[in-house]
Order: C-alpha cells, then structure tokens, then sequence
C-alpha cells in the first residue's frame, strides 16, 4: 500500500544513504537500521548489535540526557541569578541533557514512520526539560503576569462572582469582562481543595504545552504524512515559542482552543469536490498528505455543533483570539477547499455576542481610539512601551529574539520557495499563518500586537521551516539526494542553533520572573499595610504580587511610560511622583529587586536609574521609608512633613 | 501506541461514572493526589472525549489521534462554560460544577440512539 511505502521510506530518516536503499537503490543496508516494523531485539543478537538496536539507540539518548538533567537541577543556582538571567546559573550538564535530546531527537526521525512514538517521547521530554526547572524549584509564583492572574482567581473566589460593568483601575476591569479561564482556574481551586492557584501554576506552561502537541500533530498530519516532517515540525514550534505567552493566562489557554478549532476545521471541512487533483499523489510533494475526505453540508453542520462550545470558550476567555479566530477562519475561505461562511458566520457571531455584551465597555473604548491607531503600522508594531533594553543580559535577549525571528522566516520562506507542491497542498497553513499580520495596522494591543501575530504565525511558519530541513524522502534526483545529504547536518545544526536561541529568549530575563519569597512577603505586608483606596506606586507592574487584593488600591508604575519623561523624572524622583498623587489621597510606594531587573530589562530607565531612584526617594522629605531591607524598601508619602 | 482495549459497553460505563467518581473524590482531604488527580483527569478529559467519539464522523486518517488530541481542549472548553456559567450566575459550587459535567457526560454516554464508533475513537487510514 502506498502509505506504507511512503512509512518505510520515511523511516531511513535524513541520512544521504537511506532513501537510495528505501527506493531500490543500490546503498547496502545500515546494521542499525531497521528493516520492518519489528526490529531485531531478540536473546539471539550479538552484543554489539544489541547496543546499536533501535530500543538501544532510541532509548540511549533518552536516559543520558535524563540523568544529566537531574543531576543538574538542584544544581541551578536560581536564588543568585545575575545579569544574563538562568543562562549562566544553569550548570553545563543542563545543556548538555538538551544538547542529547536534540540528537536524540534526530536519531529517532530516523525511525520515524514505523516508530512515530519516539519522535513523540523526545519532544515531550524537551518541553518538561525545558520547562519544569521553574515549577520544580520556585517557590514562588514565576512571572508577574501569572502572578496577576492568581490575584485575579483569589478575588473572583473571594467575590463568587464577576462585576463586568465595575471599573478597575489599570484596566484590571478587563479581567471580569473575560473571565472564562479564571472561571475554570477558580473551579480547578476548589475542586482541588487547594489554596490557590498558586499551588500549580508554574506547572502551566508544561501543562499547556503537552495539551498544545498533539493538537499540532494533528493539524500538520493533515497536511503531511511523513512522520519526520510533522515532528520536526512540533519541535521547532517549541523552540521557536519563546513569546512567554504559556504561563498560565487567557491567551495560553485560548490559543490552545484556536489551535482546536483549526485542526477540525482542516480534517472535518473540506468541501465536496474541492480538493482537485490534491488527491492525486503524481501532483503532490512525496512528503505532503492527500487532501482530507470531503465533508456534506450535514456532517459540516455537526462539526460546527462540536465547535461552538470551543469557540463559545474562547470568547468567554480572551479578547484579541476571538478575533484572530476570525481572521483565520475568514483566510481559509480564499480557498475553495475550506469556504466555509456559515463556520465563519457563527464565529463571527459569537464573537460580536461577547464583544456587545460582556465585553461591552472595552469592546466600545477600544473602537473610540481605533481612528487614531488606524493605519499606524510603525507605532502598532512596536514591542513595548519603552525605549531599548539595555544591560548585556537584555540585550543578549533582544539579539537573539532576532535571530530566531530571521532564522524562522527565512527558513520557512525557503521552504514555500523550494517545495511549491508542498505549499499549495498546505496553502492553508500559509493562509492561517499571514492571516493576523493585517491586525497590526489596526491596533497595538498595549505593545503586545507584534507578538501576538508572530505567535499565530508559528504553527505555518514552523510547518514550512521543517520543511526547508527535512528534504523528502524517496525521491532519486540528485538535487533530491544533495539535499538529503547537507539536511544530514543542516538538521541537527539547526536545530541546536534554535535551542541556543530559544534559551535567552525564555530566561535570559529570568531576574524579571523570579521573586524571592522575602519579597514577596514584603509586597503583600506592604499592602496589606495600606488602607483601602490608597494609591499603591512602583517602578512597573512587572513584579511579583503587584496586583495582591487590586480590587482594594489604585496603583501607578510610574515609568512605564515613555522614556523621555521618564528621564524628566529623575531629575526630581520624590517631586514628580508627588505631583502625581492626589491631594489627600494616602500612597506607598513599593520597590523591590524585580522591578530593578525589569525597568532595565524593559528599557524603562538607564543603567543606575533605579539605584538613583531609590536614593532620591530616601533622602527627600516628602517620602518616609517604613520598611527596607534586601528584598526592597517600602516608602509612605508624608507631604505634611515637606 | 498501545491504548487501553476496552469494550464499547465498558467504556461507556467507565465515563458514566468517572465524573461521579470524581465529585466522589472532592469528600478527600484538601490537596490530597487522591482528590485532585481523578478531578483533573475527568475535567480535562472525559467531557470532550465522549463528545468526540459518538461524533457521527465517518472513517478518517488518524481518526484515534484526533480524538485522543482533541479530548482534552474540547473538555477544558466545556468546563470553562460550565464555570463561567456558574459564576455569572452567581451560582458557584464543586457539587454544581462537577454535578453538571457528571451529568452531561452521563447522559452523553449513555443516551440510546447514538452508537460508538467501532475500535473505539477511529479507524487510522
């Protein structure tokens, strides 16, 4: 059968020999290399060739890497990390356990189309070696933002309910109007009997990324069958992931969902006699998969029943998805295989429900400031607010932010470039991956549009990026075997490089993420200190337990703002905040080492602002210190003593 | 990969209960792994995974991974319903939360004139 050709074919691997031999060609076979389904393993083998059995090989790697990996971990010197964040407190045998499941990666594609399972156990225990150290060793909640999203299921647990018309300061209102994953996350609590969702919320972006695999999978063997490309895939997606949105948030989860809806809509959408001759496997690229099998309009029409709760959760959950949902869906129907306006219509439609309903006030604001942000590409696609990074650490992440961008797109461009046969079957990849890039000339989504569009332009563009890397096998041509030869080390090369990238990008910031748990004890007495209504000021929001009982204060980072003004504040740090604070109205001010990191980390202030910062505020009249020590200093506006 | 081989009838009773079982499990001691994993794995898996094997879909290439991929964004999506629901409403329990998706998996698995696709999630083509 033809698929089973195709598998063996695919399980020689990238190696410049394999394909010859899977074809007929005259290439002796390899002693490692399997012949069937079933690999010889039995008591029989000689002991050398036990070694280079295919368990062996595909094991080996596994368990090498597996006990680097554990015995570096409590070896992470996490509670001093420095300028370069993890990336010099990792010890060398942590990179070298990644280092070994990368190759062993690339070992088991060669097995790929009979043993697809290993592939798979690699990828999983990429991400959990990747993306457990935090949750293993953290005591405290990793991420600002994540620690906001538990400030925001203790209050919705606290209030039994969500107040969608009460306005928060910070915009934190938001957070009621969309409360769909903190609903799920305050069930999870109570289910679970536990505190918070403190308790496991630095496992989400492990949990999030076992959940998001195999709907990947899914969606990239709809468009090829060859077991090596759709790994590779799903691997470089990981590494190419470094935008920090799967920790526990709306858009982590919602993502997952839009991923969701993509894969039925790709497998269970296609309409009658649309798919031409992408049946035909003369016309297709060796590696792509035929065209799914059409769908009636019945059996569309119960697709769309399955997904509507899907959908319906997006909505209820996040406010920029619903509407990257819609672009998407809205793309594939430039092809005849996937028009499908009614799925589109009843996106559409639920989307507006929530948007007019729930999401009413911010849905109306955001259309008010729409005409000035219309058309403002430069400003749109700006990362942040601020000015540069600065420091080697920041930096060091920005370069390589960079070049994983570059690296991506230029190897996914390659690939739509080389292998057009591939393209067209895949067309809707493409299409789902431009589909959000029109969105950043209409809004900038608070300095985030431009990662959020890179990240719904991943699955497409890490599609085609394996693709410029994993040549197809089987076909004879010498261009075809050239290719198979450089992808022998182009493959695991580039694979390491993205690693290498993937690093800084994910932790080379990490002194912004991590808190120690005195400071975070610091920020909850400090509020817990302040009474109700008092305005709570710190450097940025970008610290852990900044939004602790937010419902209570109003607070101001005050640098997160642009970088000119903020250089007019340090001119007189205790004169401009005191000019911002409202007569009579009680304010601390909270700065603590995380926020010292950020503020250079963001390119809020220069090297040495905050030192000076803090200095300026100590000494001036206006501000008494109530508490200080290592892990920050919390000051009370006293403007009856200036 | 090697899949639990359960009957269709067994499987069917296996989910009917899960959820039962799982509100059972909320009566443990706060935390405890035998509260929370059999909560987490009925949420995160059985809603979307009834739904999605008595889909009336016909035969389709890797028709078991799709649904074992699908079970759980599709089961976290109805929870998330479920729980925004109930806190919209002001209504918020456990025994409601976990009652209704109990139910509902209940009933979807036990319902007559649906049947299970044979080999139970799919034929890979």
């Amino acid at each position: 059968m033809q698929k089973q050709e195709r598998a063996q074919a695919q399980e020689q691997g990238p190696g410049p020999d394999r394909p010859e031999r899977a074809t007929g060609g005259a290439v002796p076979a390899q002693p490692d290399g399997p012949h069937g389904a079933e690999p010889p393993t039995g008591p029989a083998a000689e002991p050398a060739g036990r070694f280079r059995s295919p368990l062996v090989l595909a094991l080996g790697p596994l368990l090498v890497a597996a006990a680097l990996w554990l015995w570096a971990l409590p070896r992470i010197d996490f509670r001093h990390i420095d300028e370069f964040g993890l990336l010099d407190r990792f010890p060398v045998t942590f990179y070298a356990a990644l280092a070994v499941l990368t190759l062993g990666f690339v070992l088991s594609l060669r097995r790929a189309g009979t043993a697809p399972v290993w592939p798979a156990v690699y990828s999983v225990a990429m991400l959990v070696a990747l993306k457990a150290p935090p949750a293993v060793l953290y005591e405290t909640v990793r991420y600002a933002w994540a620690s906001k999203h538990d400030a925001i299921i203790t209050r919705l647990l606290a209030e039994g309910t969500v107040h969608p018309g009460t306005e928060l300061s910070g915009g934190m209102s938001a957070y009621d109007q969309w409360p769909g994953f903190f609903a799920l996350d305050a069930a999870l609590v109570r289910a679970f009997g536990v505190d918070g969702a403190a308790s496991f919320i630095n496992w989400a972006p492990v949990a999030l990324g076992l959940l998001t695999l195999p709907v990947l999978v899914l969606v990239y063997r709809t468009f090829s069958d060859d077991w090596r490309l759709v790994w590779t895939a799903a691997w470089i997606f990981q590494l190419a992931n470094w935008v920090g949105q799967d920790y526990l948030s709306p858009q982590g989860f919602s993502y997952l969902l839009h991923l969701t809806v993509l894969a039925v809509v790709v497998r269970r959408f296609v309409r009658p006699g649309s798919a031409g001759r992408l049946r035909d496997r003369a016309v297709l690229d060796p590696a792509a998969a035929a065209v799914p099998p059409s769908a009636t309009l019945r059996q569309r029409a119960v697709a769309v029943l399955l997904l509507v709760p899907v959908i319906a959760a997006v909505n209820a959950a996040h406010q920029l998805t619903p509407l990257m949902l819609c672009v998407t869906l809205a793309a594939l129907c430039l092809t005849r295989r996937y028009r499908n306006l009614g799925l589109l219509a009843t996106a559409a439609v639920l989307m507006l429900a929530w948007y007019l309903t729930m999401g009413r006030e911010l849905f109306l604001d955001t259309l008010s400031t729409l005409g000035e942000k219309l058309g403002n590409l430069l400003a749109n696609s700006r990362p942040g607010f601020a000015g540069e990074p600065t420091g080697p650490g920041p930096e060091l992440v920005g370069s390589a932010n960079v070049l994983m961008v570059l690296a991506l797109g230029g190897l996914a461009v390659t690939a739509v470039l080389l292998r057009r046969r591939l393209a067209r079957s895949a067309l809707p990849l493409i299409l789902a991956a431009a589909a959000p890039v029109p969105l950043v000339l209409v809004n900038d989504y608070g300095g985030e549009m431009i990662f959020r569009v890179y990240l719904f332009g991943l699955p497409g563009s890490a599609f085609f990026a394996a693709a410029a890397l994993v040549p197809a096998a089987g076909a004879a041509s010498r261009a075809a075997t050239a290719a198979r030869r450089t992808a022998t080390v182009a493959l695991p090369l580039a694979l390491l490089t993205m690693l290498a990238g993937f690093l800084p990008s994910y932790y080379g910031k990490e002194g912004m993420h991590y808190a120690q748990p005195g400071e975070t004890a610091l920020t909850r007495r400090a509020l817990d200190r302040a009474p109700e209504g008092a305005l709570i000021l710190a450097a940025t929001g970008a610290f852990s337990d900044a939004y602790y009982r937010y419902d209570r204060y109003e607070r101001w980072f005050f640098t997160e703002q642009e970088v000119d003004e903020n250089l007019r504040m340090l001119q007189d740090p205790a004169g401009y905040l005191a000019g911002g604070i409202p007569a009579g109205r009680p304010a601390y001010v909270i700065l603590t080492p995380t926020q010292a990191e950020a503020v250079i980390g963001e390119g809020y202030l220069p090297p040495g602002g905050f030192d000076s910062l803090v200095a300026a505020l100590k000494a001036s009249p206006l501000f008494g210190v109530v508490e200080e020590g290592r892990y920050g200093i919390v000051l009370r506006y006293e403007p009856t003593t200036g | 990969m090697a899949l639990p081989r359960l009957t269709p009838v067994r499987r069917r009773a296996a989910l009917a209960v899960s959820g039962w079982v799982a509100l059972a499990a909320t009566a443990l001691p706060d935390g405890s792994p035998l509260r929370w994993i059999p909560v987490l794995a009925f949420v995160g898996f059985a809603p979307g995974f009834v739904l999605l094997t008595r889909q009336p879909a016909g035969p389709r290439p890797d028709g078991r991974l799709e649904v074992y991929a699908l079970a759980a964004p599709v089961s976290l999506a109805l929870a998330t319903l479920t729980a925004t629901g109930l806190f919209l409403a002001d209504a918020f329990s456990v025994a409601a939360f976990l009652g209704i998706l109990a139910a509902f998996v209940t009933v979807a698995a036990l319902l007559p004139g649906f049947r299970f696709r044979k080999r139970g999630g799919g034929e890979d083509g």
